[in-house]
Formats: structure tokens, sequence, C-alpha cells
């Protein structure tokens, strides 16, 4: 099953808009846009990249992104990785 | 006293002026303070996109970028009523903190000082607004490349929120009174404030001032440099393309 739905979420630092499609349990297609802040800019295209494939649930999702935080060093004011996971749950329990 | 780089853009060309901000943080020198004047124009943060954002089918005569910096949507209509101002500095840690908090807190007060000096109750509300008696009335957003950070932001003098909701991508048949009434609970501008219109040049020189106050500097007018402004023509490309504003 496809599916393609808007997960929007408010964090402190902004809102997070997901469009995220699964099939057979996994993310296949996914993108992220909102009005947060993240430094450095470039990193945030590696959040989407990396979950592709990935099981489309929330632990699996909020490691991967942990993950990415850690190892691009990535600073969100406002915006957890949480944040992001709870946005892009939002989209596939649409 | 240090001398720092003051330069007045004027009335510009949104994609010329942010890709003379890219420039100056990417290849100027010294620490920097600018204001300039938008004409019609909607700049989206670096994260936004704008089919999701505009209503693209009523934007056809403002000109659209993005801009290097997160953050929502920089509006700006054809009363040209808002100060748009940009700073580049080193962050040393004293004037231009590490923490990102805190260094939007430190610029944001040159707009608190130039409020208050017209007896309104300006506050910072983090992460990077500016309120007057809890609305915002300026928005801001910074990047940082290498040890210095750009910011940007806008202070409202005149603000047509019915025109911003025309150009939104929400639903426009129902409660567009409601959506007025929301707005204008939640932003307000300096000529609603002061009841009254001042003169833009003169609340852009007291700003000028309360920032060589707060810095413990004196703004020396200047231009681009030539390594900035061969940056700036490398830059212009993709500030006009649709792969950059669309993507």
């Amino acid at each position: 099953m496809i599916r393609n739905q808007q997960g929007i979420h408010k964090s402190k630092g902004g809102l997070i808009r997901s469009f995220v499609s699964a099939e057979n349990g996994k993310i296949k297609e996914i993108s992220i846009s909102g009005d947060f802040f993240l430094f450095p800019e470039e990193a945030f295209f590696k959040i989407a990249r990396e979950l592709n494939g990935i099981e489309a649930k929330r632990e699996k999702v909020q490691q991967k992104i942990e993950e990415i935080y850690k190892r691009e060093n990535i600073q969100s004011p406002g915006t957890l990785p949480a944040d992001f996971t709870e946005s892009i749950m939002k989209a596939l329990e649409e | 006293m240090e001398k720092w780089r003051f330069i007045d853009f004027g009335i510009v060309d949104i994609r010329d002026m942010m890709a003379m901000d890219e420039a100056i943080l990417k290849a100027g020198e010294e620490n920097t303070f600018f204001f300039w004047t938008p004409k019609k124009s909607i700049i989206l943060g670096f994260f936004q996109k704008a089919n999701i954002e505009l209503d693209l089918a009523q934007c056809k005569d403002y000109t659209i970028t993005r801009r290097i910096s997160g953050g929502g949507i920089a509006f700006s209509d054809d009363r040209c009523r808002q100060i748009n101002y940009g700073v580049v500095g080193t962050i040393d840690n004293e004037l231009f903190p590490m923490d990102i908090v805190e260094s939007y807190k430190q610029i944001c007060g040159v707009l608190i000082d130039t409020l208050r000096h017209y007896n309104l109750n300006a506050a910072f509300r983090p992460i990077n607004d500016v309120v007057v008696d809890n609305r915002k009335i300026s928005g801001n957003a910074q990047t940082r490349w290498e040890g210095k950070l750009l910011q940007n932001g806008t202070l409202l003098l005149d603000f047509d929120i019915e025109e911003m909701l025309r150009i939104s991508n929400i639903p426009k048949e129902k409660f567009m009174d409601k959506k007025i009434a929301s707005v204008r609970e939640g932003l307000t501008w300096l000529d609603r404030e002061l009841g009254e219109q001042r003169d833009m040049i003169e609340i852009q020189n007291v700003m000028k001032q309360k920032f060589e106050d707060r810095f413990h500097v004196h703004l020396r007018s200047g231009s681009l440099t030539g390594k900035e402004t061969e940056f700036t023509n490398s830059l212009l490309p993709r500030y006009y393309s649709n792969e950059w504003v669309y993507r």
C-alpha cells in the first residue's frame, strides 16, 4: 500500500511538514519542509535521504534522525529530533 | 573606537540582495551592518517549499527567491514600509555569542532598544522574534559560516494583512474575517503602535545609533569590496533560478 499524506507538527522552533509514503512497511518517498531553523543547513537533506528505505516505525525513524544529528553536529534551536519524528509519524498515520 | 562597516542598499531586487547578503558573509572581511528596502517580493526560508506555502497563481507580480537561512516567509508588499537589516559578525563569544538563541537576543536587542526609544513595550521572544505587548513586530533569521554569523530581519512599519493572506496557500473562501482578526491579534507594526507614520530614515537612524551603542562601535559608511562584488556575481544565477526557488 502506498500512502502520501501531510503530517504537520509544530515545534517551538517552527512548523514541520512531512509528506511520506510507505510501501511494504518501509519508507519509500519522503519530503520534509517548514519554517524551522537547522544548522548546518545542508545537513538537513541527509535526513530525508537516509530515512528512505528504513522501517516506517517510530523508534526506527527516531533512531536514524538522532544518529544523523550526532554525526553532522546538527543544531536546531527549538526543534528536537523527536519533533521531526512526530511530523513523519503523523504523515504515516494519516 | 572600533569601526565597523555600514551599507544602505536602498531599494533593491531581492534576488540581488540575497546574493549580496551571502557574499558579505562568505567573502567579506569585516563586521557589517546594513539596510535594504525590498520591492514587492517574497523570500522563502531555506527549508520551505514554494508550492506548499504560497498560492502561486496569486503571486505572479511578486519576485520570489529563497535565502540561505531557515525560518518563514519574508513578505514585502508595495507599501515599502518595512526596515530590513542584515548583520555579519565574527562570533567572538562576547559581542556575538556562540549560543544561537543568545546571539539572536543580542542582535534583536538593537530592535528592542529602537522600539523602546519610541516608548513601546518591546521584548525578545525566543527563539527569534521581537514583540511589542506580546505581538510580533520583527522576525529574524540567522545562519552561520566559518566562525561568522549572518542575521537578517525585518521591522514592520506597516503591513497589509489581507494581501499576505491572499498570496498564502490557505483556503480563502471561509472565515476570512476571522483569519484577518487572528493575524491582527498576533502581529503588529510601528505605525499602528504609534498611531502615526514616522519617517523611515529617522527610524533607521535611531537603529544605527542603538547598534553603535550596543556594540560599542562606530559605523562607517562603505560599500561592497571587489571580492564581495565578484562573489555576488557568481551567486546571482542561483538566486534567479527556478531550481533554487521551486525546489
